[in-house]
């Protein structure tokens, strides 16, 4: 059936410090850029460069965050690889493939609220309309799994410790444009409004 | 098969006057001028037909919406087709005090037609509008561009006598 | 009229900042202004909006009228906001902020404000959310919840009641229900800034205002359809999608478009297996938040026609129903007996993927012989520097340009997103276009130039009148269109055309490229990569391989004595010659890179599964290339992807625009050429409004844009249709 509803929408902070960065990943042979394992630690305010992971430190992390429930974290030698742990199915953790992306605004609302989020999405598998009720049907358990993150490293830890294969699709940022209401009434630009 | 119908165009004189306001309006700007080339419509046929606005349109070089928009927006503009005379009785306050409802019933009565029509002979139109500002002589009517003022509903079996033999 | 100073309008409010927050304050940058929002700092530029400068702080200041991409009106009032020692709230979205203003967005004044506006909307907004197509997607609905109070006071109802307001006919795409529209005005100010179609108004005043083009009149703009996103209410909805599903149960897949070359950004709503709407997805480099008609309403074209099970002809000539199984032997076998002999042609809609996997195929059966439909010259550079087939300046460029000249090329029926870019230099940054070729309604003003190729011979010489206005733009682009290459003087055209960028770029900023090729179909510049060869001509192979080719033009000259083995998802031209049919996958089935007229990567996400036995299409190769023998070395998407990198690095970074560079030395190259023009004049296949709608083989198949065209040819016969051209 469907996938524990406790698994959607779960914010998950940041404050994961990760020591040795993921240079063996399985990632190899993706698509994506390579993951740069780097012994620089950052703070929060930092500029994410394409396709890579940023690795906090814990002691930059710790009292900033704002959901710091664990104080100290476990240094980790080697890839922590959960997926014989969680119950997932083998070959929905070998054949799955995970977008991570920020979650898109809809274009009939002008609200942003929900997009502020790093979203993980697996491939859609099929789906039908089930012939009692027209309700949809599908033999996918991961269909509604659909985790939102706050800090994109997080979405990405999360699928290397689960094992699935992962790409990340860049934010799309919008540039600022000057608005102004005086260039309604311009003299002779063709801005000037002809209309409401 | 596009329809066939009749243009609309300014009569010389009315064009030369239409061109005499657009040049009132800096160079480029002309659009400015479209209430009053509306107006000059109106004088010509009565009211506006919908061709008229097309054709001032394309005179000022704007979307035919901008001109439907202007058009549209003022009361005075007569959107439908009004007969030679349009009797506009006030209903404002003072001349209600006068007793203008029975001038308008009067009219009513006398014509056959209720407000906002217009009598089968296409003469007379029946409209209803605000206060036409010659309070002291209340009731007040205005049949085209002349005030009737200080009416009784003898006047107005008159007025009409008077108006229908011209 | 035209803005008067803070101080005149709100005496006030006065400039002198209270103590502790002087203005020469060290923190502060030179140029920048500091405003508090709700007690927080920030920085902005002289001009920034109260709504601009909440945002930068997160917060988010509700609004029904302003649009980021259109003009600011300011008449819903949703927007206004307290500023301190202001004795009336101000409107966010239009008001510029000045220094040391504290502004309260939810302070009891702010609060009220809201309230009331939204109780103003409601009193004459119908009772209509159950059968609202907005509801749920809906700003009134969201913003009511949010701001507006909880209780109602309208008891008029048993009065006078609520206005209702007669549903205006504009055309079979978008349905109106009047009585909802709360008069914002964004479908006025979009028709009129983005569309180019100033045909929605406001006539009317007051309770009688009413939006719409006061005589019945279709809307006839290629972008119709992207009002129905600006509407924030159920005014102005979706006449296709109307009444079929609800936002909250669809499911979002992000992909991209392929029925032009743009590759706009899009949405695929799906519930349970079938796609519900196509949405536009912003994208500030293709197609900002915009999308065609085309785009958005042919989804419905992917249900029918398809091919959904493989099909042989039998030795009566019928093309039958088989298995998977007797399908691909059949295909292996005419293969393995073609010796080599086998021509592969890519259509408009085919993917990487698909295409590089035939390509592996074929060459290793020994054939060299991949060509698409398209056609472009191979004298010259040829298909060699990439520069030579993309659209160089990039699309957000082409804003920065100051002079644009199209050769043959009839963008707002081509790209129309391309046309929109176009015009919103010309309506911002004073933008001078000029036209050679079929004289075309675009969107906007331009200088004609004629038809004939001859201007582009004499402009390349430096001969023309208009040369010296070219010299001396600083950012001139030259957009050449793709369907040119289809004459025989393809070659020339593009090698004076190169020749001109040459001459032009010596003046120009540094880095600015002039040529630009404005690619048809999406599928072009991914094949052109890939190594495929344009200009096809048949000659008389053993085996025909169509990849989604149906370009009726070159496939009735079919040879006789060929097999035809066609694999694509609806049956167009193609299958109708076929021999063997393999059904594939249309592009909301499948995982797939499509690469844009600018050279942009982008991939396409599967939404729904392909019909019926469909399968992706590069599958379908790798499963005769086991069958043929030559078993190609991936089994996975990503090593197909592998390969595809190994082949063309910048094909797998989806989402960056690599550029192209080599321009001199194209045009050094296209040099030596005999210059053989021909005098036809300069003519595009899409002229007007009815020819954008069916251009390949998934609008062909789909009813709504059928209805599209049917309505504006019967717009065409009214009194009230004028020509623009």
């Amino acid at each position: 059936m469907f996938v524990n509803m406790a698994f959607n929408l779960i914010k998950q902070s940041g404050g994961i410090a990760i020591k040795k960065a993921i240079s063996s990943s399985p990632s190899k042979g993706l698509f994506t850029a390579a993951v740069r394992s780097s012994k620089e630690t950052r703070g929060l305010e930092k500029v994410y460069e394409k396709n890579e992971p940023v690795l906090l430190e814990t002691d930059n992390v710790i009292g900033k965050t704002p959901l710091m429930a664990v104080q100290n974290y476990i240094e980790v030698a080697d890839k922590v690889d959960i997926s014989s742990l969680t119950g997932v199915p083998e070959e929905h953790v070998k054949s799955r493939l995970v977008k991570i992306s920020k979650a898109t605004k809809n274009v009939m609302q002008s609200g942003t609220d929900n997009t502020h989020n790093w979203v993980m999405e697996f491939d859609n598998r099929e789906r039908w309309e089930n012939p009692l009720m027209g309700w949809t049907s599908t033999g996918d358990p991961l269909s509604n799994m659909k985790i939102e993150f706050i800090e994109r490293a997080d979405a990405i830890n999360f699928c290397e410790k689960n094992g699935w294969k992962w790409y990340l699709e860049a934010e799309h940022k919008t540039k600022p444009r000057p608005k102004s209401y005086a260039i309604n009434f311009s003299w002779n630009k063709r801005t000037r409004a002809s209309t409401k | 098969m596009v329809e066939k119908e009749d243009q609309f165009s300014f009569t010389s004189i009315n064009l030369k006057k239409a061109k005499g306001f657009m040049k009132m309006y800096p160079k480029g700007k002309e659009s400015g001028a479209v209430m009053q080339l509306l107006y000059l419509v109106q004088e010509q046929v009565g009211w506006i037909p919908e061709l008229a606005m097309r054709y001032v349109a394309d005179l000022l070089n704007v979307p035919h919406m901008r001109v439907y928009e202007v058009a549209n927006f003022y009361t005075m503009y007569n959107m439908n087709p009004v007969g030679k005379y349009l009797i506009q009785v006030c209903r404002t306050t003072p001349c209600w005090l006068c007793n203008s409802e029975e001038i308008l019933d009067a009219f009513k009565k006398r014509l056959g037609i209720d407000i906002g029509e217009t009598t089968k002979d296409n003469l007379f139109t029946l409209t209803e509008v605000e206060c036409l500002g010659t309070c002291v002589n209340a009731p007040v009517v205005q049949i085209n561009n002349d005030f009737y003022e200080n009416l009784t509903p003898e006047k107005v079996e008159d007025i009409i006598t008077k108006l229908s033999n011209e | 009229m035209f803005r008067t100073t803070l101080q005149r309008t709100a005496p006030s409010i006065r400039l002198v900042v209270t103590s502790g927050q002087s203005r020469p304050n060290s923190n502060v940058p030179p140029s920048k202004l500091e405003v508090f929002i709700d007690d927080k700092k920030v920085h902005v530029d002289p001009g920034t909006t109260v709504l601009q400068a909440a945002a930068l702080v997160g917060v988010e200041i509700p609004r029904f009228c302003y649009h980021e991409r259109l003009a600011v009106a300011g008449n819903c009032r949703m927007c206004l906001v307290e500023v301190e020692r202001s004795p009336k709230p101000v409107a966010a979205c239009a008001m510029p902020v000045m220094n040391g203003w504290k502004i309260k967005t939810n302070s009891e004044l702010t609060r009220k404000a809201r309230e009331g506006v939204m109780e103003f909307l409601l009193m004459n907004h119908p009772l209509d959310c159950p059968i609202c197509d907005q509801g749920g997607e809906c700003d009134l609905q969201d913003q009511s919840m949010a701001f507006g109070s909880d209780r109602s006071r309208f008891v008029d109802i048993d009065f006078s009641g609520k206005r209702a307001v007669e549903d205006k006919d504009i055309g079979p795409l978008v349905k109106t229900v009047m009585t909802r529209c709360i008069h914002c005005t964004r479908c006025i100010r979009f028709a009129s800034e983005v569309a180019g179609v100033d045909d929605l108004g406001t006539t009317g005043r007051g309770s009688d205002m009413q939006v719409g083009t006061y005589i019945e009149k279709m809307f006839l703009s290629e972008l119709s359809g992207n009002v129905i996103d600006l509407c924030p209410v159920g005014a102005l909805t979706s006449k296709p999608y109307s009444f079929t599903a609800r936002p909250w149960e669809t499911r979002k897949t992000d992909s991209v478009d392929v029925l032009d070359a743009l590759g706009s950004n899009i949405v695929v709503s799906t519930r349970a297996g079938d796609v519900m709407r196509i949405l536009p997805r912003l994208n500030e480099d293709i197609n900002e938040e915009w999308l065609s008609d085309k785009s958005r309403f042919s989804y419905d074209g992917l249900k029918r026609q398809r091919l959904i099970t493989p099909l042989v002809k039998d030795n009566k000539g019928n093309l039958v129903p088989v298995e998977w199984e007797d399908a691909l032997v059949t295909t292996s076998r005419a293969l393995i007996n073609a010796n080599g002999n086998i021509v592969g042609v890519s259509g408009g809609l085919s993917d990487a993927e698909s295409m590089i996997a035939l390509k592996d195929l074929l060459n290793r059966l020994g054939s060299e012989e991949l060509y698409t439909e398209e056609p472009f010259p191979i004298s010259g550079s040829g298909t060699d520097l990439r520069s030579s087939y993309l659209l160089n300046s990039s699309i957000a460029g082409l804003e920065q340009a100051d002079l644009v000249l199209l050769i043959g090329t009839n963008p707002r029926y081509e790209a129309p997103l391309l046309n929109t870019r176009i015009r919103k230099a010309y309506v911002h940054n004073d933008l001078e276009i000029a036209l050679l070729g079929s004289k075309v309604d675009l969107s906007y003003d331009y200088e004609y130039l004629g038809e004939s190729p001859a201007t582009l011979k004499d402009l390349a010489e430096k001969r023309h009148a208009f040369f010296s206005k070219l010299s001396k733009a600083k950012r001139p682009v030259i957009i050449l269109g793709a369907q040119q290459f289809e004459r025989q003087d393809g070659a020339v055209l593009l090698a004076q055309a190169q020749q001109l960028s040459q001459e032009l770029s010596k003046n120009v900023d540094k880095g600015w490229k002039i040529l630009n090729v404005l690619q048809q179909v999406a599928g072009q510049v991914a094949a052109l990569d890939l190594g495929y060869k344009p200009n096809l001509r048949l000659s008389a192979p053993k085996v025909l391989y169509l990849l989604g080719a149906d370009n009726e033009a070159i496939l009735k000259n079919k040879p006789a004595g060929t097999t035809v083995i066609y694999q694509g998802h609806h049956g167009d031209a193609g299958a109708a010659i076929a021999d063997i049919v393999l059904p594939g996958a249309a592009y909301t089935e499948k995982q797939a890179t499509y690469v844009n007229t600018e050279g942009r990567a982008q991939q396409t996400l599967m939404a729904v599964q392909p019909p019926g036995m469909a399968r992706s299409d590069w599958k379908i190769i790798r499963a005769i290339s086991e069958f043929v023998g030559v078993k190609l070395p991936y089994d996975t998407l990503n090593e197909v992807r592998d390969r595809l990198t190994d082949v063309c690095p910048s094909m797998t970074r989806y989402g960056d625009l690599e550029q192209a560079n080599f321009l001199a030395q194209a045009s050094d190259l296209a040099k030596d050429l005999s210059f053989k023009s021909v005098s036809t004049p300069l003519n595009v296949k899409q002229i007007a409004l009815e020819d954008f709608y069916m251009t390949d083989s998934i609008s062909r198949s789909s009813p709504t844009m059928a209805k599209c065209i049917q309505a504006v040819r019967k717009q065409k016969e009214s009194k009230y249709y004028e020509s623009r051209i």
